[in-house]
């Protein structure tokens, strides 16, 4: 299989719509066992709700029409069913303190297209880099190039996201002062709340590189991807690193496997028999693990944003946890959870892709 | 011939796996009623060992439900990660699902059970 | 008959093998292991020679004075701090190196703690099998599909608050329990293969005993080198939790705190020292443990390592 075909291959529709209904609607019982885990953990977490939203001074009788308010003087399985209903409908109430009033709905809908672009610049970064690195490393197997690859693969793991994020800062922007050292667009700019598509208006993402271009507004574009930049280098360092370690030992097992061998012996150029044979099944298991290793990538957006004092998801969730903010946390612990499954819900369709053995 | 098969087949269908959860709910029953009676003597308030045992209740049933949904959604990942790996299990997504299932009864009959208790008591 | 063949099951095995050799030349791992140890010694040395009391409390007001840099660079005479100080004027110098002993001590916890609560869950599920086995691993399983780092958020979100450091160890031996259990199953599932064992069970011997006498020691092996790389992750993950407020208490040399008080302090006004050296401990310990993992790791599996040409 040449190259053409392997793309012809990605656009055919190979997997059967059932396989993609099947799955996604897996997406409810996970949804009701995050919902579940989350009931649990507010229930065993320390710390009175009441004495959150009263604060410390509140008097008993106040405290006790809280309770009553939220629901914590009814039987606890009348609570659990109200919570999973709520959580069915993405709706956790209003923020204890860190967006006071607002829902969290709406402070997730605010923030999460924030994480979600951060996410997706490292991610490529770290496919469009790692993929060739670690192909490179291990056809080169113990070259100086290898050596140098892992050796930088390496260190890229083993440097930590708030050290190297803060390091970056104060070279590039304190010092040299060619990067924002935080925010997402330059102060003076402001973005309107909608676009026109043929005149009519629709909302815009969110994903503020996104968003300039669907406004044309070239200036701003440019100031957004400034401001994305630095911390798009440090979570794709990340997800390189990680990458091209998976993708240079998957690689490796693979060239080590006798059809190879074969088809080289039958004197078949080295470089075509590893496109051919070696790169399509070097990749089955890196994409497995792509998908599992997002979230890694959403833990490191988590240290990023709150090094760049980006308000995504991240920070949110940490502001949560830190003032038990508790919907705000329900509400993102169970965003994570559904996005996590969603990405996986993807790698698993490109796998069948790639491998169509495997469709049921 | 089909058609005279299937409602038994059903019926078996619906059997193992009402088994499978049902035995994990008598557990669950008895270790929620056991649980909850229990943690109330100790502490000698029942609301919160209500909130307590219960919270563990559903805890231990959407961890199996999340296991269950995904033993089905990533069964595929995890055998090929372990295969990368190089840990030898022989991990099947029927084992994994059934274990869950039997965890997402326990935990199903835990917070019944602490209900029905707190309801008593 | 049972020692003797212990002997050389074990020690035996590990003279002969080419483990240790394969090791001691591969370079990288070497490097890693003097990282290793140089940290310890500095980390020993800090807990001998420093008072964590001193290093914890602020010196504001004393004669040194605050964010002052590292002495080497100012051309006022004023301090003689190696790495300066920070915003509490507290020597980072100091802390620094107080700070390997804390990095080390509490990733040996962890992964002290994880180790041997997944060695004992794996060997058993492998021994016992069956429902057992399911119920272990399927657990391990799902806690292993959770992101890492937000699972130890989302504990860390209901242990109390005054446990500090401690609600992140839990946590994170939660966290890694399961890798553990399940190289810990797969070795021993090989080593349950060998006839031998059969042979200690038709023998008499009791399950405990076949469980730590025969199983245990030859899956040390995978278990070593899955600590070490653990080792690592263990002393990032942990600093991350301090940097995200969740660990270290207030005013504890941790590096991860030390990291959050820099990015606080430090950054707008270009103070980098603030977070440089710290992060710098970090980054090498890890590095050391990450070298030393992989070196292991290609040492005992030599198909890695055979050349392809």
């Amino acid at each position: 299989m040449n190259w053409t075909q392997f793309l012809f291959r990605l656009i055919e529709p190979v997997v059967p719509p059932r396989f993609v209904i099947k799955r996604l609607l897996l997406l409810i019982p996970v949804l009701f066992g995050v919902a579940s885990v989350v009931f649990a953990i507010l229930h065993l977490a320390p710390g009175d709700p009441a004495i959150i939203i009263a604060g410390q001074r509140a008097s008993a009788e106040q405290l006790e029409q809280i309770r009553v308010e939220l629901g914590l003087r009814r039987p606890l399985w009348e609570q659990y069913l109200s919570f999973l209903w709520d959580a069915a409908r993405f709706d956790f109430g209003q923020s204890y303190s860190i967006s006071r009033g607002n829902s969290v709905r709406s402070v997730i809908s605010d923030r999460l297209p924030i994480t979600l672009e951060l996410a997706i610049y490292g991610q490529a970064a770290g496919i469009l880099l790692g993929l060739p690195l670690g192909i490179i490393s291990a056809v080169k197997q113990d070259s100086l190039t290898d050596h140098v690859t892992r050796i930088g693969a390496l260190t890229g793991i083993s440097v930590p996201i708030f050290w190297s994020g803060p390091l970056l800062i104060l070279l590039f922007s304190t010092y040299l002062d060619v990067f924002p050292t935080s925010g997402r667009i330059a102060s003076t700019l402001f973005l309107p709340d909608t676009w026109t598509l043929f005149g009519r208006e629709l909302p815009l993402t969110g994903m503020i590189t996104v968003d300039t271009i669907l406004l044309g507004n070239t200036e701003a574009f440019l100031s957004a991807a400034h401001h994305l930049f630095l911390p798009a280098v440090v979570i794709g360092v990340y997800s390189t690193a990680l990458i091209s370690r998976m993708m240079r030992s998957s690689m490796l097992e693979v060239i080590r496997q006798d059809y190879i061998r074969t088809a080289r012996a039958k004197g078949q150029g080295a470089k075509i028999t590893l496109m051919k044979h070696g790169f399509r099944n070097a990749l089955i298991p890196v994409v497995t693990v792509i998908g599992i290793q997002f979230g890694t990538l959403l833990g490191g957006a988590v240290l990023t944003e709150t090094v760049f004092g980006i308000n995504g998801m991240g920070l949110t969730i940490v502001t949560a946890i830190g003032v038990s903010d508790y919907p705000v946390v329900q509400g993102t612990v169970l965003t994570f959870a559904l996005l996590f499954t969603l990405v996986n819900l993807f790698v698993d369709v490109t796998y069948s892709y790639l491998d169509p053995r495997i469709q049921q | 011939m089909t058609q005279r098969g299937e409602p038994p087949r059903l019926r078996q269908y619906v059997a193992a796996r009402a088994r499978l959860v049902g035995s994990g709910l008598v557990v669950g029953l008895l270790l929620g009623g056991l649980g909850m009676a229990g943690w109330t003597l100790y502490t000698g308030d029942a609301r919160s060992s209500e909130a307590t045992v219960f919270a563990l209740g559903a805890l231990v049933f959407g961890f199996g439900l999340l296991g269950w949904s995904g033993s089905i959604l990533a069964g595929r990942g995890i055998e090929a990660m372990q295969e990368h790996m190089d840990t030898r299990s022989n991990w099947t997504e029927r084992d994994s699902r059934r274990a869950m299932a039997r965890l997402c009864g326990s935990g199903g009959g835990i917070m019944i059970g602490t209900s029905v208790v707190a309801a008593l008591l | 008959m049972s020692t003797d063949t212990e002997t050389r099951g074990t020690l035996g095995r590990l003279r002969a093998s080419p483990f240790l050799a394969d090791l001691l030349t591969n370079r990288l791992a070497v490097v890693g292991l003097t990282i290793i140890f140089s940290m310890a010694a500095v980390a020993i040395y800090a807990r001998v020679t420093y008072d964590l009391g001193a290093l914890a409390s602020s010196q504001l007001g004393t004669e040194v004075a605050d964010r002052s840099p590292p002495g080497w660079l100012g051309s006022a005479a004023a301090n003689q701090q190696l790495f300066g100080t920070d915003a509490a004027a507290r020597d980072i110098y100091k802390r620094c190196l107080y700070g390997a002993w804390l990095a080390l001590k509490f990733g040996t916890i962890t992964v002290g703690l994880s180790t041997t609560v997944g060695v004992g869950l794996g060997i058993i599920a492998a021994y016992y099998g069956d429902v057992t086995d399911n119920v272990i691993m399927r657990t391990m399983d799902v806690l292993l599909a959770f992101p890492p780092l937000l699972l130890a958020l989302a504990l860390v979100a209901i242990f109390p608050r005054d446990l500090g450091l401690w609600r992140a160890v839990v946590a994170l031996v939660l966290v890694y329990t399961p890798r553990f259990a399940r190289v810990v199953r797969g070795a021993a599932l090989k080593v349950l293969e060998d006839e031998y064992v059969d042979a200690t069970v038709a023998l008499g011997a009791t399950d405990p005993r076949v469980l730590i006498r025969h199983i245990l020691p030859n899956t040390l092996a995978p278990i070593t080198v899955q600590s070490t790389l653990n080792f690592g992750l263990a002393i990032i993950d942990l600093a991350a939790l301090s940097f995200l407020g969740f660990g270290a208490q207030a005013g504890t040399p941790s590096w991860g705190l030390m990291l959050s008080r820099g990015v606080e302090n430090g950054l707008l006004t270009g103070e980098w020292w603030l977070s440089f050296f710290p992060g710098l401990f970090l980054a090498i310990t890890v590095l050391g443990f990450n070298l030393l993992g992989d070196g292991m790791r290609d040492a005992l599996d030599p198909r890695m390592r055979e050349a392809v040409d």
